[in-house]
């Protein structure tokens, strides 16, 4: 028997939601790719089909959380400064990142490292993606800035924002609006300082 | 970019001049320890907002950190500048100034003769300056708080601020149901922020536990954190407001606004918007004498309502709390500072209550020497509170129309101020700063009123009213 792409896609996502509602009630490290797949009602077998393992599951989860909160911020008009856009930008991620937070840190640890390579599967990796489309948001601002040196100290801020997050134990991770505005002024800064006198 | 030497630079001459070492040392200790630039970031926003606020920062700490040099020996102050350094190195860290350093400007602006013109001017203004929490961070923390949008909570959301707040900013909104009303949102985080970056501080200064000056400095920031932790809980705000508003009515011409609690959380405070202009601008449209001092009647009838029909010591006044609205009303903000009279407090205000009634020199010997800790044989500490405490109370008991107009009785009270800072307020009680501020702070501003006011009538009013009997006092 042939499936269809729909058919193979409407399992993925029944996959995605039942792992997470499990994550949720039963939390991350209780739940067994089992127990995903008799909610998702598929065979164990065939779950691995789709995701070797639950932290690919999150993975996937939060490409798709990220890839919405891009397609959300891009159909916005821009903010009136740099920073400001890139806030939004952060902020819309955690935004559909927060009810992964709590087990989403391995995923990060992955994700986020330096050292990770620029594709997955033949695709741009997550810090790729997030690159380009800060880039394009930086474009929009007059800022035509390409060298490594602000690719690495952005992705550092950004990385440090994101573990901060995953940890944060303040009412409603304010701290982290707090760290994330806080970086973005300095790397903002740091830009124009750059632009102003090249090094 | 900023240096914390420009900054210190920048500090008003007579700051460098007090005390030994002189000025030159002391600059010099600042330049060395400012080798390093300020790191870029919350200083160059403080820097948009304004570099005085950023100046008006390090001269606090400056203030503070002064007097371990008056009585420290050769050696203590050698270790007393390493601190220095390293407090000064601090405070180019403390991303989070911004809160802390307004408190700071709002007390100094209530000392109009002691600042400079031009200093009180700028400090004024702050209140008035849109603070720096871009749209982005605010939609945010609109989320966070009322779980949507604030154009989807509100049926309109201005997104420039029309006030600065101490902890955050505040911005014009209409309600869905057609209500006017002020949102006041804290930065996020801002007050653990700021107390952790002072309590750390206090780590650094723990050589200075060695001089006698230690106390007033660890009073100094007790009395910031407190004032943090109950300005910084907008729930607790929003629950004064509430109770202060039952007090009064449409006769008294004093306003408290409403708090609207759908749309306010710890975070955020949504109330009534009062129309109104604050004191200077008043003052600007040169108010008659009687104009003048009915305002001064309604400033001291709310504090004296709240204090005795309330049993809330309203502490935080300053003008920028007050609104003069159409019709000569009085619009009454910021309950974020509020000391509930109660308990072993009540006691001694009880005891205060006595002694500014009667007016006797045992009563009020008494209520300063418990409230203040102080020892029988400390004859001049004991001199100092007494003249400060006479000056604050005289008018009201001596009653009559009491003219806070005089200048040379508003010198004598700022010297006398002065002076209690100078020595500071060792084993006072940790809101005793406060209450002290407090007492100077609305003289200044009847002074700046130039009123005449009976205040004892008023007083005697408010006790009445609320059925107190004091017959006790004639004994
Ligand atoms: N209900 C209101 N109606 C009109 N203006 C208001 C209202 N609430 C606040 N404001 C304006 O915002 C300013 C700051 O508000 P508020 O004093 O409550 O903040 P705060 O954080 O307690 O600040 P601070 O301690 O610095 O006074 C006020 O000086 C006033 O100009």
């Amino acid at each position: 028997m042939r499936i269809t792409a729909e058919e193979k896609e409407a399992t993925r996502q029944r996959i995605e939601a039942a792992a997470l509602e499990l994550f949720r009630t039963r939390g991350f490290e209780a739940t067994t790719t089992r127990d995903i797949a008799k909610a998702a009602q598929i065979a164990t077998g065939t779950l691995f089909n789709y995701f070797v393992a639950k932290e690919t599951i999150v993975a996937a989860l939060a490409e798709e959380g990220l890839a919405k909160a891009h397609a959300t911020v891009e159909k916005q008009p821009a903010a009136e400064t740099l920073e400001e856009s890139l806030f939004t930008l952060v902020a819309a991620e955690l935004r559909q990142l927060r009810p992964l937070r709590k087990f989403i840190t391995p995923v990060l640890e992955t994700a986020l490292c330096p050292l990770a390579s620029a594709t997955q599967n033949g695709e741009a990796s997550l810090r790729v993606r997030h690159l380009e489309t800060v880039a394009r948001i930086a474009r929009a601002h007059g800022v035509a800035e390409n060298s490594p040196v602000a690719w690495q100290v952005y992705w550092s801020l950004y990385s440090g924002v994101l573990a901060h997050w995953a940890a944060d134990k303040s009412p409603k991770q304010e701290d982290t609006l707090a760290l994330l505005d806080n970086s973005l002024h300095m790397f903002a800064a740091w830009l124009q300082d750059a632009a102003a006198e090249p090094l | 970019m900023a240096t914390v030497t420009e900054l210190i630079a920048a500090l008003p001459e007579e700051d460098l001049a007090i005390g030994s070492p002189s000025a030159k040392e002391i600059s010099d200790v600042l330049s060395r320890a400012s080798q390093q630039p300020v790191p870029v970031g919350r200083f160059r926003r403080l820097t948009a907002l304004g570099t005085l606020q950023a100046k008006i920062g390090a001269a606090y700490l400056f203030h503070w950190l002064r007097g371990f040099f008056k009585s420290a020996d050769e050696n203590k102050r050698l270790l007393a500048e390493t601190h220095w350094k390293t407090a000064l190195r601090m405070l180019d860290s403390m991303t989070y100034l911004r809160g802390a350093v307004m408190k700071v400007g709002q007390t100094l602006a209530t000392f109009p003769d002691i600042a400079p013109p031009e200093f009180v001017e700028t400090l004024q203004k702050l209140h008035f300056d849109a603070p720096p929490m871009h749209w982005s961070l605010l939609k945010e923390m609109v989320n966070n708080e009322l779980c949507d949008d604030p154009e989807s909570v509100f049926a309109s959301f201005d997104k420039q601020a029309f006030a600065a707040a101490s902890l955050g900013q505040v911005h014009g909104a209409t309600l869905k149901s057609g209500e006017e009303v002020a949102v006041k949102i804290q930065y996020p985080g801002i007050a653990r922020a700021v107390e952790s970056d002072f309590r750390n501080l206090t780590l650094f200064l723990l050589p200075a536990r060695l001089t006698k000056d230690w106390e007033s400095t660890k009073d100094q920031f007790a009395d910031l954190s407190r004032r943090l932790a109950l300005e910084a809980d907008y729930e607790l705000e929003a629950a004064n407001l509430r109770k202060a508003a039952a007090l009064f009515h449409e006769e008294d011409g004093i306003v408290i606004p409403r708090v609207y609690p759908q749309w306010s959380t710890a975070r955020v405070l949504t109330m009534e918007r009062l129309p109104g202009i604050h004191l200077r601008e008043y003052l600007d449209t040169h108010p008659s004498q009687e104009e003048r001092t009915e305002v001064g009647r309604k400033i001291l009838r709310a504090w004296y309502r709240m204090m005795y029909a309330g049993k809330m010591f309203y502490v935080d006044v300053h003008p920028g709390n007050l609104l003069m609205m159409e019709g000569g009303r009085l619009g009454v903000l910021d309950f974020g500072f509020i000391m509930p009279i109660e308990g072993e407090e009540g006691e001694l205000f009880r005891k205060m209550d006595r002694a500014l009634t009667t007016g006797r020199i045992e009563d009020r010997l008494a209520a300063n020497k418990e409230w203040c800790n102080l020892r029988d044989d400390e004859t001049d500490r004991i001199n100092l509170h007494e003249q400060y405490a006479d000056w604050c109370w005289r008018p009201r008991y001596c009653g009559g129309v009491f003219d806070f107009g005089n200048e040379t009785d508003f010198r004598e009270g700022i010297r006398l101020f002065t002076e209690m800072f100078r020595r500071r307020y060792s084993r006072a009680r940790p809101n005793t700063p406060a209450i002290a501020r407090c007492q100077f702070a609305w003289r200044s501003m009847l002074y700046q009123l130039k009123a005449k006011i009976n205040i004892r009538d008023i007083a005697e009013e408010e006790v009445k009213a609320t059925g107190w009997d004091r017959s006790e006092y004639a004994e």
